[in-house]
């Protein structure tokens, strides 16, 4: 299967370090607890902020004699070392304002140096601590290419936030909560690089302090401690830790690690005997400690705990999305060649491969030979019948991956015998370019030789079960296969909840070829024109749909008479008064656009059933232009009065006839082709034209809607489809 | 009984009771001692300061710098000695220490021991770097412990100076 190398590459990292990640995120989970527990000790003061070291050396000196160091800890802890008046050691944690002790450091915890430990070295020293730091690496990887995923997914950063498309919990919230917690992962993973590199020493972190010229030191002039510029100078929260002298003796100094730099200060005169500045690489160093750790903040330490939680249910959802999709991959029984079935598929991630391979199941178990496959395989099939085109679309109305080639190859293998095709296109109504590549698939198949349309295109909004059966339910009507799905795939509706009463049977018209029928609906059933009918002739699985048009609140259909037709002989069987069950469905793709300024309604035939309804129901002054094509006047009889009532009426802006055995001969397509400014104007003014009737009329229009889009308009007639404002109910 | 007889036969009692307790506390010297490091690359240094004899045996653990056993190990010589001889040594133990830093620490020496041969040996480690099974070596002497001594490994010197 084709996937897309940022896929691929977020994948495989994900497999090679997952064991250890899992590990480091426990450890770290655990590991952002030691600075919230340690700032819950009291030993903070409150002016720490605002005091210099003035006001705190001097006078710590004075007070413990025998004090050798200082330092400030990430909690700002101030902690003295040194000799106690008895002569033992002395650690304690003081006020540095009063000197006061405060309370001794406790032993570090046995379990946090532990889990430290093993967060840092797997308790393999050098070995260890290499392969963390490649799981920090990897993991800075899966960021990025998980980055990179949601853009492609979203179209582009200033996307990046907006909704997600929901499939199912792992992979919702996969990107839901990936894109949140992006920064504090990426800001984890680059930190822990970056102190991997350091501590092997392949960042540079050495500094070296000058030494001091012991020859040049002065003893005088003598200053107090207090009056040391650099004490009056340096807050004390600038301070990571001070050396004092080691005896009175003027040849042994302070040592001040501030937080940039590094000195050490003459203890008699003030005298700055020598400075470093930390190079960048220090600075670095310290401020990735700080952010890989939280030490500083409890609330940047908590963040870290919940990344590093997100980093397991990552792992998690990410093995749950991979195992889904496997599960979704092909294995095929029958070769290309030998195959009367071929199912090819476009799928960006793999799981439109779960819908094909459910109905390659039922195939082969009907004793069919069925090839699954992706787009990109597209060949010569010698013996195929049917092609279906199960597709999704992606980024902004672009092929999958695993569709790119497929333009190119159908060019290149025109099949040797005709060919039925169907498309379906998956996708989400939240993207703007709603399953335009399914679209533009269907285009493509239409305008090949050996190409028959076997049903109308269908459109399968969030993967949703009703509209794919649907389609599954009329294409195995039209191949003559019986597919049941199963229910996690689909619920195939064989039910019946609806009782029509027969008001009106018209005779056949005077071509003897058409009829028109009306039905009550027994109970208050909201519908509109468009929605599908389904009927039962027989009582059993067979089932037949026909497009409404709601006319005067009643069903009314235009059915063409097929001489040993099952549904046509049926229905022409009614009498007024006969009441049928039957069920009406919503059929939302083809509903009256309710914004639109201009509707543009193109039919042949019975096609014009649809419309009849919606013109009736329509109560808003959208402009109306109904094009109809029929053998001759007597196949339109049926009609005219209504239609003629409509224009009457004002609620039809315009109506041609176009008709096919008499007069021009001239088609619905042709009359079309005369009215190119309307078609243009139509599209432009954001209006919409709806189409209804024979496949046949619909790849004659398509075709030249084809060329008025690219000529006139510059954009392909799957854009408009796309975005709603082409329309089509053909069979 | 005069009181001061009474003072004496106490004193005797004590002596006899805990000798060895009177004894040490009356004939150990504090010493301050501070330990500068080279400004070597990498974890901070074990160091432990043990008192070697005339014979040039351990005798006694002055200082661990070093929290963490898991280390211990490699301080060779000085883990072989404190695994035959096990001491409680969690009053002498503090934190290891760093390329560029320096630790003070206050040492007990018994004051018998000094000008008698004896030795103060610093042993150093670096995690999974080179040991120095010593690192520096000062005779227990009144003119060893004044003066400034230089290390061979991580140490760069060593200062004492008396409380």
């Amino acid at each position: 299967m084709t996937i897309s190398i940022w896929r691929y590459s977020h994948l495989a990292l994900a497999v090679s370090s997952f064991i250890l990640l899992t590990l480091a995120s426990i450890t770290g989970i655990i590991l952002a607890f030691k600075p919230i527990q340690e700032k819950l000790q009291p030993y903070r003061t409150e002016s720490f902020e605002n005091i210099s070291l003035a006001e705190v050396i001097p006078q710590l000196r004075k007070q413990y004699p025998g004090v050798s160091n200082l330092s400030v800890d990430a909690n700002q802890f101030v902690l003295i070392k040194g000799m106690d008046q008895d002569g033992e050691n002395l650690l304690a944690y003081v006020n540095p304002t009063t000197g006061a002790l405060l309370g001794e450091p406790e032993a570090p915890s046995e379990f946090f140096e532990w889990v430290t430990a093993l967060h840092r070295s797997l308790f393999l020293h050098e070995t260890g601590r290499f392969f963390i730091g490649l799981t920090s690496f990897l993991l800075l990887l899966i960021t990025i290419s998980g980055a990179a995923l949601v853009v492609q997914r979203q179209r582009g950063w200033k996307r990046f936030f907006t909704s997600i498309v929901r499939e199912n919990f792992a992979q919702y919230y996969h990107v839901v909560w990936g894109r949140l917690s992006l920064l504090p992962i990426c800001i984890i993973a680059l930190t822990g690089t970056y102190l991997s590199l350091a501590r092997f020493q392949l960042i540079d972190t050495a500094y070296i302090l000058p030494d001091v010229d012991y020859d040049s030191i002065q003893d005088e002039p003598a200053l107090d401690p207090t009056l040391f510029e650099i004490f009056t100078k340096t807050p004390l929260a600038d301070l990571q830790s001070i050396d004092f002298p080691f005896s009175d003796d003027v040849e042994d100094y302070y040592t001040l690690k501030l937080k940039d730099r590094e000195l050490n200060v003459n203890q008699v005169t003030g005298e700055v005997l020598s400075e470093v500045r930390y190079p960048m690489s220090v600075i670095l160093t310290e401020l990735s400690l700080d952010l890989h750790t939280g030490k500083t903040n409890s609330l940047w330490a908590i963040l870290l705990a919940l990344a590093s939680g997100n980093i397991l249910f990552f792992i998690y959802s990410g093995f749950a999305i991979t195992i889904k999709r496997r599960a979704g991959r092909v294995r095929n029984k029958h070769t290309p060649r030998e195959s009367e079935y071929i199912l090819l598929v476009g799928s960006e991630n793999g799981s439109t491969f779960r819908f094909a391979n459910a109905i390659q199941e039922q195939l082969i178990a009907q004793g069919k030979k069925v090839y699954v496959s992706e787009l990109n395989n597209y060949q010569a099939f010698p013996r195929a019948k049917h092609i279906v085109v199960l597709t999704a679309t992606y980024g902004l109305g672009n092929p999958p991956t695993n569709s790119l080639q497929f333009a190119a190859k159908l060019a290149q293998y025109p099949q040797a015998q005709s060919v039925s095709y169907s498309v379906v296109g998956f996708g989400s109504h939240a993207y703007p370019d709603f399953c335009k590549f399914a679209f533009e698939v269907d285009h493509l198949l239409s305008r090949q030789e050996w190409a028959v349309p076997l049903v109308e295109i269908q459109t399968v909004h969030d993967k949703s079960p009703d509209e794919f059966g649907h389609w599954a339910g009329v294409w195995a009507q039209h191949a003559a296969v019986s597919l049941t799905l199963p229910a996690s795939l689909m619920t195939t509706r064989q039910d019946r909840p609806h009782t029509l009463v027969v008001t009106e049977r018209t005779t056949l018209s005077e071509t003897h070829d058409a009829f028109r029928v009306r039905l009550r609906p027994q109970h208050g059933l909201t519908y509109r024109s468009g929605d599908l009918l389904s009927v039962y002739p027989a009582d059993d699985h067979r089932e037949r749909q026909y497009s409404i048009g709601k006319v005067a609140g009643e069903v009314q259909l235009s059915v063409k008479l097929h001489p040993g037709g099952l549904g046509s002989e049926y229905l022409y069987a009614l009498q007024p008064g006969d009441s049928i069950t039957a069920r009406i469905d919503e059929n939302p793709h083809f509903h009256f656009p309710q914004k639109a300024q201009q509707v543009l309604m193109v039919s042949n035939g019975t096609g014009i059933a649809p419309f009849l309804g919606m013109i009736d129901e329509c109560t808003s002054d959208t402009n109306i232009y109904l094009y109809c094509g029929f053998r001759d006047h007597a196949s339109f009889s049926l009609y005219r009065a209504s239609v003629e009532d409509y224009v009457e009426q004002g609620k039809l802006s315009g109506f041609q006839l176009a008709r096919s055995r008499e007069d021009n001969r001239y088609y619905v397509k042709d009359l079309l082709q005369r009215d190119e400014s309307l078609v243009i104007e139509t599209l432009e003014g954001g209006g919409v034209i709806m189409l209804c009737g024979s496949l046949d009329m619909q790849k004659d229009v398509v075709e030249l809607l084809e060329t008025i889009c690219q000529h006139r308009l510059h954009k392909s007639v799957s854009y408009y489809q796309s975005h709603g404002q082409i329309l089509m109910d053909c069979y | 009984m005069s009181s001061l007889f009474k003072t004496a036969l106490l004193l005797v009692a004590l002596l006899w009771a805990s000798p060895s307790d009177v004894m040490a506390q009356k004939a150990t010297s504090k010493y301050r001692c501070m330990i500068q490091m080279t400004n070597y690359m990498g974890e901070g240094a074990y160091v432990v300061i043990s008192l070697i004899n005339p014979k040039g045996a351990y005798e006694k653990t002055l200082y661990v710098l070093g929290p963490d056993k898991e280390w211990y190990n490699t301080l060779k010589k000085w883990h072989q000695f404190q695994s035959k001889k096990p001491s409680n040594i969690s009053a002498i133990t503090g934190a290891s220490v760093t390329g560029g830093d320096r630790a003070v620490n206050v040492l007990d020496i018994e004051t018998s021991k000094i000008n008698a041969g004896y030795k103060l040996r610093f042993e150093s480690a670096v995690e999974d770097n080179k040991y120095h099974a010593a690192d520096l070596e000062i005779p227990l002497t009144t003119a060893g412990l004044s003066a400034k001594s230089e290390g061979t490994g991580y140490i760069r010197y060593v200062r004492f100076s008396p409380n």
